[in-house]
């Protein structure tokens, strides 16, 4: 199995991000395809140990930078590393993809050059993000922050194949994030989305507010990835800033090992999502994985593991097979 | 206004709007298709494949509409000879 790891995407590019791709390699047993201006990338790798890895090298010139509308760098960086990289699954010369560069330009690499399952407009992140509430995910946290309710429908359609095939649950409760439990409240996406969900035969149970979120109370919470950004961003935060006053108020009251395990299992809770690496953009035609803009080695190492996993369980294969089935049973048209 | 322009620009926004339905008067802008910036990207993209030419971003701020757009690829093509 051969993964392609964009070399120039993330802040910490390419020094963490080929680090990563050694430690990756080396312990999830898969071929990488390092993606980056050539000199560069090889600089990097000669610092590192690669014996018993099978890494190359695959050229590209350019790459996108954070703050560049996705669009316009598409389109002007043809050879962008992410670019280069998506491109290297579409011909089948790399099983998956894996970027911690800019999520615009990761997602609009992949909707381009793979393309959307059919039926699906748009691609879509998200998974379980609290350590809190592990069979609670959030779709989208952040892949597309303007959406349609239809999109929001899609969301809710693949969050249910997600909670069913990597949670085991038989039957995921389906809720609509708002600023109210009551129908009716919310801004117009989310009234327009409601009786979308509420028709659509999947287990929805309604709308959720923010105090839902950590309580497990749904399987599967619906928003646009405007929000869903801000909220698993914020828990990141919180996490960690409770951790630092924790260590303030407990230190000298208990063991100093005790301390520091209490904050890491509290950092853990607050950050799923970084604690299993990025996850896989879902609806593509082809297994896609982001990882955090600010993901160091260790995150870059995970997210290859969850790229192997995803390809593995043939999560692309699965989605399509359950998406076809959820149409039929919902009665929308064969796409 | 070519027609062979229009009917390949048309079949190519259809198909990144999976509309097969799609109402394309001259007039009509990507907004009244419901076209987002991703859906622009993505039909921009295939037609510089499509024509092998390069559509610049500054070029599409004069261009209001279905019409105005067709005329600038006929350009564009012209352009290139």
């Amino acid at each position: 199995m051969k993964i392609a790891v964009d070399g120039m995407g993330g802040d910490f590019a390419p020094e963490e991000i080929v680090k990563g791709a050694v430690a990756g390699a080396r312990e999830y047993g898969v071929e990488i395809a390092l993606v980056g201006p050539e000199e560069r990338m090889r600089q990097e790798l000669a610092g590192h140990d690669c014996s018993g890895t099978v890494i190359e090298v695959v050229n590209a010139s350019q790459w996108l930078v954070e703050g560049e509308h996705p669009g316009f760098a598409l389109r002007q960086k043809r050879d962008a590393s992410i670019v280069v990289a998506t491109k290297l699954v579409k011909v089948r010369k790399a099983d998956a993809v894996i970027s911690a560069g800019p999520t615009g330009g990761v997602v609009a690499a992949a909707l381009v050059i793979l393309g959307t399952l059919e039926g699906m407009s748009r691609p879509v992140v998200g998974g379980p993000f609290l350590g809190f509430a592990p069979n609670t995910i959030m779709m989208d946290l952040g892949s597309n922050v303007d959406c349609q309710p239809h999109q929001l429908l899609d969301f809710a359609i693949v969050g249910t194949v997600y909670a069913r095939r990597m949670l085991g649950i038989k039957d995921p409760s389906v809720a609509l994030l708002s600023i109210g439990a009551e129908e009716g409240k919310g801004n117009e996406q989310v009234r327009e989305t409601y009786p979308l969900l509420q028709k659509c035969g999947l287990n929805f149970i309604g709308q959720v507010e923010g105090y839902d979120i950590a309580s497990g109370r749904a399987n599967v919470i619906i928003c646009d990835g405007f929000v869903g950004n801000i909220v698993v961003k914020f828990g990141e935060t919180l996490g960690k800033t409770i951790g630092r006053w924790l260590e303030d108020r407990i230190a000298g009251r208990l063991p100093e090992s005790e301390v520091r395990e209490i904050v890491a299992d509290l950092v853990l809770a607050t950050n799923a999502a970084d604690a299993r690496g990025g996850g896989p953009l879902w609806a593509v035609d082809g297994v896609a994985c982001v990882s955090h803009g600010r993901s160091r080695a260790e995150e870059i190492a995970r997210t290859i593991g969850q790229a192997r996993l995803a390809v593995e369980q043939d999560l692309v294969g699965a989605l399509k097979t359950e998406l076809a089935a959820a149409r039929r049973k919902l009665g929308m048209p064969d796409m | 206004m070519s027609v062979e322009v229009e009917e390949t620009v048309k079949k190519i926004i259809a198909r990144i709007l999976r509309k097969s339905d799609l109402d394309f008067s001259p007039t009509a802008t990507f907004k009244d298709l419901e076209a987002d910036s991703l859906d622009i990207v993505q039909i921009l993209i295939a037609i510089e494949d499509a024509y092998d030419i390069e559509i610049q971003d500054e070029a599409l701020e004069g261009v209001s509409n279905m019409g105005d757009f067709i005329d600038h690829i006929e350009r564009r093509i012209a352009e290139k000879g």
